[in-house]
């Protein structure tokens, strides 16, 4: 019976303010954005704006590839994206070679991890880009791993009630509970003819707060476009 | 009706003088020449009493400017000219009765060319009553048009447009500091005060600027700004941002800042316009951000139209339009893409009936399981920069990279992987 009072008295304190301080708020609808992989987009629908995806693996697993997919979607829409790039690795040529405009996306080379996670929290505050990249997927697992867990939350509430999405990119998981969908990729095999054809990569979903699913698997192609195009006389071993 | 100022033989000085006294009466201001000012005084009864009255003021404005000058009001620009030059003091020529009133002035009051005032003379025509006596067209027989031109202002009919003197605008503030300022921080305070001042005045003349310029008793920077603005705080940040940057290499004792106006930007928002940052937040950004990592390391990467390895420039990054921009041909969505290590890292390779067998480099070796290659690409071999190189297709413990042998160097790099 006190608690009813209680509760009657601090609603008619709050008064105009805040009109019914123990309704729930509506759940918000989230919006997702194709990431340019369809099979991907089938499982999960997409990226989640206004949260964080993770994307994790080996070397040679297509996480650059998934990237530059991503980000070509975002640019082909007309969106501003930027690349925060931790070691200065992104190739833009071969990222242009797989249809991102260019023009649309905005380079931040760096070669230092606080450099990288100072230009990251700029961009976000600064606000307007559809795709933020943080790339760190060349640094030492020691340094990154390092990067305090209060930090990933920061940057998830700087951008929980925006457009963009912040997409991070390393060799192992460490935005932990911060992100809202965790892919995990690695290479199943490379596709040799007489050259580079490709390569086929597993996508695996780990998390998805707020996908249809889960958890998932999937597997998709990718193609040496560079070297369909621009390599003549070769030789396989 | 109009108005003249007149004062003979005026100096540099006295022009600015002049123009400043006729602005005080009205916006449409002509500087008819050095001593010689013309201005509309239509529908200034209301506020100034009658033309005789209007004469008066304006007589008296010049003279509390320290001149000794002519007015004249006239219904039309070039009769108060010549009145202005003819008659001293003040004079009112009421419409209709200009010719009257000016035919005992001499030539000399039309600024006639020489040759036709020469002309006039052996004539024996001295005034322009005498000149506006002459029939039309045998002046327009002898002296062609010019005379034409001259004749009807003799008549004191000549009607034309004011062609109102326009001040080229500039927002400067200058301030001279007590003591030498060492430090950037403080700077801050007085940016910010010259900047309000500069973006207030651009305000009520609805202009912005695209360009400030900051000199710092000898040392001078240039802040272009891609789009105009005129906001204090944006500029303060920005130029502070600039100065970090660049510092200046002794103490300040004198900030001079002046901004080269421009019109506003004007956008028009849609509802479906796809995200991109506010240009002005995105100025500030990408400042701060170069002040992170360097200005040659932040921009839009940009693809050189070459075959050299690795040949781009980054180019200042700005926000592009709606439509769809060039693509390359023929991508595919699902490319895979390459990681570049910059620089190449120096590579061991062990060679078996010239192919790559083994390799060791920063971190990675082991056994080449699959290569493919080589393909040969060279280039600029006359440039002192060539480059000759066959390139190879490796898969190492479970990763692909390319790698190449620089035929010149003799030396086997890693030059990035595939991901």
């Amino acid at each position: 019976m006190q608690s009813v009072i209680l509760r009657a008295r601090l609603e008619s304190a709050l008064g105009e303010r805040i009109p019914s301080p123990f309704t729930d708020l509506d759940r918000r609808v989230f919006e997702s954005v194709p990431t340019g992989i369809a099979p991907l987009d089938a499982l999960m629908g997409g990226l989640p704006r206004g949260a964080i995806t993770e994307i994790f693996g080996p070397r040679s697993s297509g996480r650059t590839s998934a990237m530059v997919s991503i980000l070509t979607e975002a640019a082909a829409s007309g969106e501003v994206c930027a690349l925060v790039d931790g070691n200065d690795a992104f190739d833009p040529k071969s990222a242009s070679e797989a249809g991102l405009e260019l023009q649309r996306l905005l380079w931040v080379r760096c070669r230092k991890l606080d450099q990288v996670l100072k230009s990251t929290d700029l961009l976000l505050h600064g606000g307007g880009f559809g795709r933020v990249v943080m790339d760190l997927t060349d640094f030492p697992l020691s340094n990154v791993r390092s990067i305090p867990l209060a930090s990933w939350f920061r940057f998830q509430r700087t951008i929980e009630k925006t457009p963009t999405v912040l997409l991070v990119m390393s060799s192992e998981s460490v935005v932990k509970s911060a992100a809202a969908l965790v892919l995990r990729m690695e290479m199943r095999c490379a596709e040799w003819s007489t050259i580079l054809n490709g390569m086929n990569s597993n996508i695996e979903v780990l998390r998805s707060r707020r996908g249809k699913i889960g958890r998932g698997k999937i597997q998709v192609r990718l193609v040496n476009s560079l070297f369909c195009t621009s390599k003549k006389g070769n030789s396989l071993v | 009706m109009f108005a003249c100022i007149y004062i003979p033989n005026a100096s540099g000085d006295t022009a600015a003088a002049l123009l400043n006294c006729a602005s005080a009466f009205s916006p449409r201001v002509e500087k008819t020449s050095a001593g010689t000012v013309v201005f509309d005084v239509e529908g200034l009864e209301r506020l100034l009493g009658s033309y005789p009255e209007i004469a008066a003021k304006v007589a008296e404005q010049a003279r509390a400017a320290g001149l000794h000058a002519n007015v004249a009001v006239a219904a039309n620009a070039e009769a108060a000219i010549c009145a202005a030059r003819g008659f001293g003091g003040i004079s009112i020529l009421n419409r209709g009765t200009e010719a009257a009133r000016l035919r005992d002035l001499p030539l000399t009051v039309l600024s006639p060319p020489p040759e036709i005032l020469e002309t006039l003379e052996r004539w024996g025509i001295r005034t322009l009553g005498a000149f506006a006596t002459l029939p039309a067209v045998q002046v327009s027989e002898r002296l062609g048009q010019e005379g034409v031109k001259l004749h009807k202002l003799a008549h004191g009919t000549g009607v034309r447009p004011l062609v109102p003197h326009a001040d080229a605008m500039r927002f400067v503030e200058v301030m001279e500091l007590d003591y030498d300022i060492t430090t950037i921080e403080p700077l801050t305070f007085i940016f910010s005060r010259m900047l309000d001042g500069i973006c207030a005045r651009m305000r009520s003349r609805n202009l912005a600027t695209h360009e400030v310029r900051l000199a710092l008793g000898g040392y001078a920077r240039v802040l272009n700004l891609p789009l105009p603005v005129r906001n204090p705080r944006l500029l303060t940040k920005l130029l502070i941002l600039d100065l970090e940057a660049h510092p200046p290499g002794a103490p300040i004792r004198r900030v001079e800042l002046e901004a080269i106006p421009a019109k506003p930007r004007t956008v028009q928002n849609g509802l479906f316009v796809p995200l991109s940052p506010e240009p002005e937040k995105l100025e500030l950004t990408l400042a701060r951000l170069k002040a992170v990592v360097g200005e040659e390391n932040v921009g839009a990467p940009e693809v050189l139209d070459t075959h050299r390895p690795d040949a781009l420039k980054v180019q200042t990054f700005g926000i592009v339009g709606k439509e769809r921009l060039h693509v390359v041909a023929g991508f595919s969505p699902r490319s895979l893409s390459l990681r570049l290590l910059r620089p190449s890292l120096e590579a061991t390779v062990q060679i078996q009936n010239h192919i790559p067998t083994w390799i060791a480099f920063h971190g990675v070796h082991g056994p080449i399981s699959t290569a493919s290659g080589p393909w040969h690409t060279s280039g600029d071999w006359w440039r002192p920069n060539m480059w000759d190189r066959e390139e190879w297709d490796i898969e190492v413990a479970d990763a692909l990279y390319r790698i190449y042998y620089d035929v010149h160097l003799d030396r086997w790099y890693a030059q990035g992987v595939y991901d």
